[in-house]
């Protein structure tokens, strides 16, 4: 496999971007225009800035302390009392929470559903790439219909299935009980994303030219061969780009965790989005800074992903909605 | 009308340099065209005129107005771009009126000037439709359409020609020359095809690499090429060139075995040289069995392959293993592996230094310098 | 055609097509059924149809028809839901638009850097971009936009933005915060297809005497009409489809609760929210879902005409 970096560095000599004549400035309309997208971006830096900031401090940040120069009162309580698992700094042992399990769930999920949705959308994106079979239209059709559909009628059904298999079968078993709560959260959630993934990967598979398989074919390889080893090596910027989107996906989902790992086990099992619910529904005001510094651990990995593969990401969800 | 100036332009993209101090004068209401092989710099220098470019050095005038940093839509051209660039999503009509509605002109006056201009242009029944929906030739004349409709101070034409099929090409040329003629703007016309430009300008510049090799009529840069690039771009077929060792002391050099002797002062420049490349025009020779007379110089060769023309054939003689083509007349077709005579006039043949590639007579300052001849690569 | 299906093509299609099955299909055909019957606290061994209970099968149906006619808090859901999802579509393909043609005018690192930042929101956890607009819109002091509003002077005592002057506090607290999240589809589409526009024609525009203004009037705009279009409806469907964000400052007390409530969060809430004195109501919850699933497939319907379906779909070639 290439290496991360291989993968999303740039190629060096790009093309020069041609988008108008030369002898008009975009200095001029770049300064007018920054002005305007920086003032409608303000509101949104600002949040995020202050979520930070607010995190390292006793109370909320709300900026104008730091404005009017009356200094904010730095502490890292929040800090130590969350990674300790305290949920609160003001009483501390009154509220405790496993976080390193929430953390482990989160991770678990968000691996889960990159995994299944990887694995079922390349292998099906092929089949409907290169294969023909009955009905193959029809099924596609169905498929981006199925996309349209409202998740929210979806969820009583689904959460019906849970609660049905989890009676029959784990009620009993404790252990295993926590292993298929996580496993189906991740397969309900994972499924929300098949529709689209397979579209994408069937996009990216048919960018590839017929003979590269022809000839393994006609030697006698297998489908399931020339997928694996001729296929596959030639979409990695495809998985790569499909692998990113479905772990953010399954990372930062809150309604599947919701339903499924906290209100189907009765409020047993945490995940960070979970977790940040109940703090902000539960505790007083005065807590909103622990709630940010949950926050801001919660958000961690999306900013590492995001500030490493920025350019990638947008070329890559683009790339996957043109179809 | 203008008269359009270039002042030492050069134009670099990165490393390439596609264009090197390039100075030119194009005189108000002048047809002239920019002739080159691919990639010689004549569409950048075209787009430099029409603002489309910056230069990277340099400077260039319409009549005294220094435009050199203006954008297009403030210098009055009309562009006919190779692929037409028609827009897709407006009508023929919308097309062409296009550029009089971003001058805010009044509706009646616009669709007076659409009109005029599709009529001369014999689009008038094509207004209604899209441009997918029109022939090659059409579209190209809905691109003449919208360039001219606003008037421009200078027509500038971009290989106008050269997606149409060859019995197209040839009609639209004389329209061409003819509307020009009627209209009297300033036209420069892009153009790989050497014999459209010497049908259609007055005034050719050969360009290549990025560096002006020739400025001159079409009867100039024909008859006197002024380097090797020239004498074998212009003309279908080229000129032949041989190459030929200087005899030093009589003015003479010794070309495939014959003695040619050249006048003043063409053989007084010979003794400079150690060797010398001599060319001529496949017409101005003939093929005969038997050596010429006084005046003449006469090469022996192995016919090697003859082409009917129908009007005249070519035939193409291998000279000490250097192909030689005359044009002979229809009726004459040598058998191939015999051995002829090509006969010229020594007063056709024309002399180059093999190291600067000049044509000697420009040397010895037989024909004006004019703007923008600078020395090859 | 052959009609056997050959087990490599099985191995192929079997991971993802389980999952449609039992997540999709199944679910689907489940959540109708329970909208036919009287399931109200998760309690599947207590699931009978209405017709067990002596009351027509499609007693849900009427109940929700009886509480739109009736109770002023469906009442409010519906104008919630139609005003939240048609104002924050224009936002989301004009705010999408407007980014897209900024971001393609202005130099290219300062519109990689805007785009990228407006992207965040869709990839930033929903939990995490709810409690983002929680601090914000807090009603107290430490609300931050109180707290800049009452340091510019211009208001004296903080605002209660979620509950002000019902419904346009509640609706435009949720609006802005679904908005902000919506732009970017429509700001990566419409980047996209402006780069695909041929630079000949905007330099014939140029030529023709066009001014930048004039180019985005004339040329880039036309071009994405196509664009336009296809954002709509599929924003459009997602707006009637999402929920999240909003049902967590509807937990968190940031908003209004009825006013606040758009029809998908109202099933949402009813299927499965006991706080806050709620009861649930599975039965009724599904019947409201069944309705918006019957808009939700005749939009999808158009949204696959409008991708021009057919024609992307191209035969494989070869027999194999």
């Amino acid at each position: 496999m290439l290496s991360l970096r291989g993968l999303f560095s740039r190629r060096e000599g790009r093309v020069e971007e041609r988008r108008d004549v030369e002898t008009v400035s975009v200095t001029r309309r770049t300064i007018v225009l920054s002005a305007i997208l920086g003032a409608a971006s303000l509101p949104l830096v600002l949040v995020y800035v202050l979520l930070v900031l607010t995190s390292f401090s006793k109370d909320v940040v709300t900026g104008v302390e730091l404005l009017q120069g009356r200094g904010v009162e730095w502490t890292l309580a929040n800090w130590a009392a969350l990674l300790s698992g305290q949920l609160s700094t003001i009483l501390p042992g009154t509220v405790t929470v496993n976080i390193y399990s929430a953390i482990l769930n989160t991770l678990l999920i968000a691996f889960g559903v990159m995994v299944v949705v990887v694995v079922a959308s390349t292998l099906a994106g092929y089949a409907f790439s290169r294969m023909r079979f009955p009905g193959r239209r029809g099924l596609m059709q169905f498929i981006i219909l199925l996309h349209a559909f409202p998740g929210v009628a979806l969820l009583i059904g689904v959460y019906m299935v849970y609660l049905w298999l989890l009676n029959a079968f784990f009620a009993r078993a404790p252990g295993l009980r926590d292993a298929y709560v996580i496993a189906y959260t991740i397969l309900a959630r994972a499924s929300l994303e098949i529709p689209m993934s397979i579209w994408l990967m069937k996009g990216f598979f048919d960018k590839i030219p017929w003979e590269v398989e022809w000839s393994a074919l006609v030697d006698g390889a297998s489908r399931l061969r020339v997928w694996w080893e001729i296929l596959l090596p030639q979409v990695k910027p495809g998985i790569a780009a499909l692998a990113i989107f479905s772990f953010l996906a399954g990372w930062e989902d809150f309604v599947y965790v919701y339903v499924f790992t906290y209100l189907g086990t009765g409020g047993r099992m945490f995940t960070l989005a979970t977790l940040i619910e109940q703090l902000v529904s539960r505790i007083e005001t005065a807590e909103l800074p622990l709630a940010a510094a949950a926050g801001v651990l919660y958000l961690l990995p999306t900013l590492i992903f995001f500030i490493l593969t920025q350019r990638l990401l947008l070329e890559a969800y683009a790339g996957g909605v043109k179809g | 009308m203008v008269r359009v100036r270039l002042e030492r332009v050069s134009k670099r993209f990165g490393r390439v340099v596609a264009l090197k101090e390039v100075t030119l004068e194009f005189e108000d209401g002048s047809f002239s065209a920019l002739l080159g092989p691919s990639g010689s710099g004549k569409t950048t220098l075209l787009y430099l005129i029409a603002g489309i470019y910056k230069p990277s050095t340099g400077r260039i005038y319409f009549d005294d107005r220094d435009v050199t940093m203006l954008p297009p839509n403030k210098r009055n051209v009309g562009l006919v771009f190779q692929n037409y660039a028609l827009y897709p999503h407006m009508t023929v009509y919308e097309n062409i009126a296009f550029p009089l509605r971003l001058r805010k002109l009044p509706k009646r006056v616009i669709d007076e000037k659409v009109r005029e201009v599709a009529k001369m242009l014999h689009i008038d029944s094509l207004l209604d439709r899209y441009p997918s929906q029109l022939s090659g030739g059409q579209q190209q004349r809905v691109a003449m359409a919208r360039a001219l409709v606003k008037e421009p101070d200078v027509l500038l034409l971009d290989e106008p020609l050269s997606n149409l099929d060859a019995l197209l090409r040839v009609k639209i040329r004389a329209e061409l020359k003819r509307l020009q003629r009627d209209i009297g703007i300033t036209t420069i016309y892009v153009t790989h095809d050497q014999s459209e430009a010497l049908a259609l300008a007055d005034k050719i510049v050969v360009i290549d690499s990025g560096v002006v090799q020739q400025v001159g009529t079409p009867e100039e840069v024909y008859n006197n090429p002024r380097n090797l690039f020239v004498a074998g771009f212009i003309g279908s077929p080229p000129a032949n060139l041989l190459t030929g060792r200087v005899e030093k002391g009589s003015g003479c050099a010794i070309v495939a075995g014959q003695r040619v002797c050249p006048d003043l002062p063409i053989s007084a420049l010979l003794e400079l040289l150690e060797e010398v490349i001599v060319a001529f025009r496949p017409e101005h020779a003939r093929l005969d069995e038997a050596p010429g007379g006084a005046g003449m110089v006469s090469f022996e060769g192995e016919v090697y392959a003859v082409e009917t023309l129908g009007r005249e054939n070519i035939v193409t003689l291998m000279v000490d293993s250097v192909p030689v083509k005359v044009i002979t007349p229809p009726d004459m077709m040598p058998r191939e592996g015999s051995r002829m005579f090509i006969v010229v006039p020594v007063s056709k043949l024309k002399f180059f230094d093999p190291k600067t590639e000049l044509n000697l007579e420009y040397l010895a300052g037989e024909h004006g310098e004019t703007t923008g001849m600078q020395q090859r690569g | 055609m052959r009609l056997r299906i050959r087990p490599e093509l099985l191995v192929f299609l079997a991971p993802a097509f389980t999952l449609i099955i039992v997540f999709f299909v199944a679910p689907l055909i489940l959540s109708f059924y329970v909208s036919f019957t009287h399931l109200e606290s998760w309690d599947l061994r207590d699931m009978r149809l209405w017709t067990a209970e002596n009351r027509t099968l499609l007693y849900n149906y009427y109940r929700l028809f009886y509480m739109l006619t009736h109770d002023p808090d469906m009442q409010k859901v519906v104008l919630t839901t139609i005003a939240f999802t048609f104002i924050t579509l224009v936002l989301n393909v004009l705010g999408g638009l407007g980014l897209a043609l900024a971001a393609y005018l202005i130099e290219e690192r300062l519109s990689t850097l805007f785009r990228s930042l407006w992207l965040l929101p869709r990839l930033t956890p929903v939990a995490v971009y709810a409690l983002l607009w929680y601090y914000f819109f807090l009603g107290g002091p430490q609300g931050t936009l109180n707290a800049l509003l009452m340091a510019l002077g211009v208001i004296r005592k903080p605002v209660d933005w979620g509950f002000a002057s019902p419904p346009l506090g509640p609706w435009a607290v949720i609006i802005y915060v679904n908005a902000l999240v919506g732009v970017s589809f429509g700001m990566i589409i419409f980047y996209s297809a402006l780069k695909s526009v041929p630079w000949e024609h905007v330099i014939a525009a140029r030529v023709d005497g066009a001014s930048t203004l004039q180019v985005v009037r004339y040329i880039l705009i036309p071009s994405l009409r196509w664009h336009i279009m296809f954002v709509t409806v599929w924003q459009l469907l997602s707006l009637l489809t999402t929920y999240a964000h909003i049902f967590l400052l509807v937990d968190w007390g940031l908003v209004d609760r009825w006013w606040s409530t758009t029809w998908s969060l109202y099933v949402f809430m009813k299927a499965f929210y006991t706080g806050a004195g709620e009861t649930t109501d599975q039965g009724l919850a599904a019947a409201a879902a069944t309705i918006l699933v019957a808009i939700g497939a005749a939009l999808g319907l158009i949204t696959l005409r409008l991708m021009r379906f057919h024609e992307a779909m191209t035969e494989p070639r070869g027999e194999v």
